[in-house]
């Protein structure tokens, strides 16, 4: 567990996000209400310490809907066993997963 | 599905800095980078139009939003490999530290007005120059500390000294300051002064007549801040306290004599009560001790004022305005003793500069470490001077600690950890290319000390040599430092970094 990585608490808030479901980089921003200018190297720091993974969705899909593809994240299992880590060192932010799991 | 729109000029002006930041991006990773923001922004605008909430605050909030691609862009552009390499190669170099000590330098010039205690130091001339303008105070032997006057040894002088041209007293406080229901907003410096303050002093009035007793005299600060230069002040009551007096007259802009705050004179005869600063104008040829004597015996005879002799202390304007710089020579000289007995050792190594081979490279060295130490303690002194002075004065910097020995304290403590971080600076540097050493690696525990291994090595990221510091300097190894040049079999391993 130690040798995990250590997250700032808004680094935490936003693998926290997208653990709950927000996959794309200006949803995390409406729900977290951090500027983009914050949410995007985070989340490329957060992919290179393979917290999180990206994918592109399905370009057949996309095309069928006449729009561009999105690229989404995921927390990967080493980004979980973070995020838990963090929800204990931050207890407002595991206070707020709970409530926002009700 | 509602019909599909027009491209806002919010979404176009989105996408032109996107491609703006886009350069920035490794080239690698562009396309991606660049499809993966241009797909959010097309996203949030339909989304947005299609729910009927494309309004004129989420254009704008799409435009914040977007300029975030440059934050984006410049991190990805940092997290390089080659990038980092090379602004750590910028931040190590000689040139770069120079160049921060030049910036910090202007930037104290920028916050102080361009220099302004300093010029006032150095060039600061009163309007008269008949005779020595000579400050007069007491310094107890026994205590310290710098005091006025009582004040009515100050007509006795005037009447009975045969070596003074003109002498006045003055008492600096502060207090606030009103005209017309306008209060000075800054703090204000207030100076009850003897008529004869500017006759000694040899100004004269920019506009009104200077008063004998119970009148005001504003400086051109103090003009401009409570009446934006209005000249109808003149023979209007200004609130001092809670006192109103009548203003007489305004000073020149050129005149600059305590501080270059707003200076408010109150003219009035000041009582053995208050206790005063002497400005005087000493004839020309007339000794200290003269003048000493004859001043005590005055003292003595018409006001029983004894012992004043040994207490009396002289400044003239010159060496008053000069007082920061005689402080600073001293702490620095302190400093640099200091330095020289902690790191003795180093400096021994010195020797080998002498060595026809090592002429070159340690002349190089030398002027490095002169004009970074000359700039760092530039920094320093005009630092610290024009931080106390900016209320200051002459006579407050031998009276007020916050500006006359917290001064000599800020130049003793400020040379002090400028020296030393110079020399350790220096120590930490290639011998030969000067960059800062690099790669740190901890080699050895503290309890292999007596096998002399125990301690860090560091590269030179050119390659030119490896840095041994031990964790402790044993006493019988006075070269604790080693440095290994190394040859130029060995710049392949160090290919990288270029």
């Amino acid at each position: 567990m130690s040798d995990l990585a250590k997250l700032s608490h808004t680094a935490a808030l936003i693998l926290q996000t997208v653990d709950h479901g927000c996959s794309y980089g200006f949803d995390i921003m409406d729900e977290t209400g951090l500027p983009s200018g914050t949410v995007y190297p985070a989340l490329r720091r957060m992919e290179k310490e393979g917290l999180i993974s990206s994918q592109w969705e399905a370009e057949k899909k996309a095309l069928a809907e006449q729009r561009p593809a999105r690229k989404y994240y995921r927390v990967t299992r080493t980004g979980m066993q973070v995020l838990e880590q963090s929800q204990k060192r931050y207890p407002l932010l595991g206070k707020l997963s709970q409530k926002t799991r009700r | 599905m509602p019909d599909e729109p027009k491209l806002p000029w919010a979404v176009s002006i989105s996408q032109t800095l996107i491609r703006g930041a886009a350069p920035l991006v490794p080239a690698a990773e562009r396309e991606e980078w660049l499809r993966e923001w241009r797909a959010e922004i097309w996203h949030r605008w339909q989304f947005l139009f299609h729910t009927g909430e494309w309004n004129r605050r989420e254009q704008l909030l799409l435009l914040r939003n977007s300029l975030g691609a440059f934050a984006d862009a410049a991190w990805l552009m940092a997290s390089q490999d080659s990038v980092r390499t090379r602004i750590s190669g910028i931040a190590r170099s000689p040139f770069t530290c120079l160049a921060a000590l030049t910036s910090v330098l202007l930037i104290i010039a920028w916050l102080s007005s361009g220099l302004h205690a300093t010029r006032e130091m150095l060039f600061s001339q009163m309007p008269s120059k008949a005779g020595k303008l000579t400050f007069i105070w007491l310094h107890r032997p026994l205590g310290g500390g710098d005091y006025g006057l009582p004040a009515d040894v100050i007509p006795a002088w005037e009447q009975s000294s045969k070596l003074l041209n003109g002498v006045a007293g003055v008492e600096v406080r502060h207090d606030q300051v009103s005209w017309n229901g306008h209060v000075l907003a800054d703090d204000p410096l207030v100076i009850a002064a003897s008529p004869a303050l500017f006759k000694v002093l040899g100004v004269r009035p920019e506009a009104g007549q200077f008063p004998a007793e119970g009148g005001v005299v504003l400086d051109h600060r103090a003009w401009t801040a409570i009446a934006n230069r209005n000249g109808h002040i003149i023979g209007s009551d200004v609130k001092i306290g809670r006192r109103a007096y009548r203003i007489a007259a305004v000073l020149p802009a050129s005149f600059d004599f305590l501080s270059h705050q707003p200076t408010v004179y109150i003219m009035e005869r000041l009582t053995y009560i208050q206790k005063a600063f002497v400005v005087s104008r000493v004839k020309p040829g007339v000794s200290d001790n003269a003048l000493r004597k004859e001043l005590s015996r005055i003292a003595e005879e018409v006001t029983a004022y004894f012992n004043l002799q040994n207490q009396m202390r002289f400044s003239t304007w010159r060496e008053a305005l000069l007082s920061p710089l005689w402080s600073f020579v001293p702490a620095t000289l302190l400093a640099s003793l200091f330095a020289w007995l902690t790191f003795r050792t180093g400096f021994k190594q010195m020797k080998r500069a002498f060595e026809p081979e090592n002429r070159k490279p340690a002349a190089r060295r030398l002027f490095f470490f002169m004009a970074k130490t000359g700039l760092a303690l530039a920094c320093v002194f005009v630092g610290c001077l024009e931080w106390t002075r900016s209320e200051s004065s002459v006579l407050l910097a031998s009276r007020d600690p916050g500006s006359g020995p917290f001064l000599l304290w800020l130049y003793v403590l400020g040379s002090m950890g400028v020296v030393f971080w110079s020399v350790a600076d220096q120590r930490a540097r290639c011998r030969v290319c000067l960059r800062l050493m690099a790669f740190p690696v901890r080699i050895g525990s503290p309890g292999s000390l007596l096998l002399d291994w125990s301690g860090t090595e560091l590269f030179c990221s050119e390659g030119h040599g490896l840095l041994h510091v031990p964790l402790m300097a044993p006493s019988w190894d006075e070269d604790a430092d080693r440095w290994v040049s190394l040859d130029d079999s060995w710049k392949d391993l160090f290919a990288h970094d270029k």
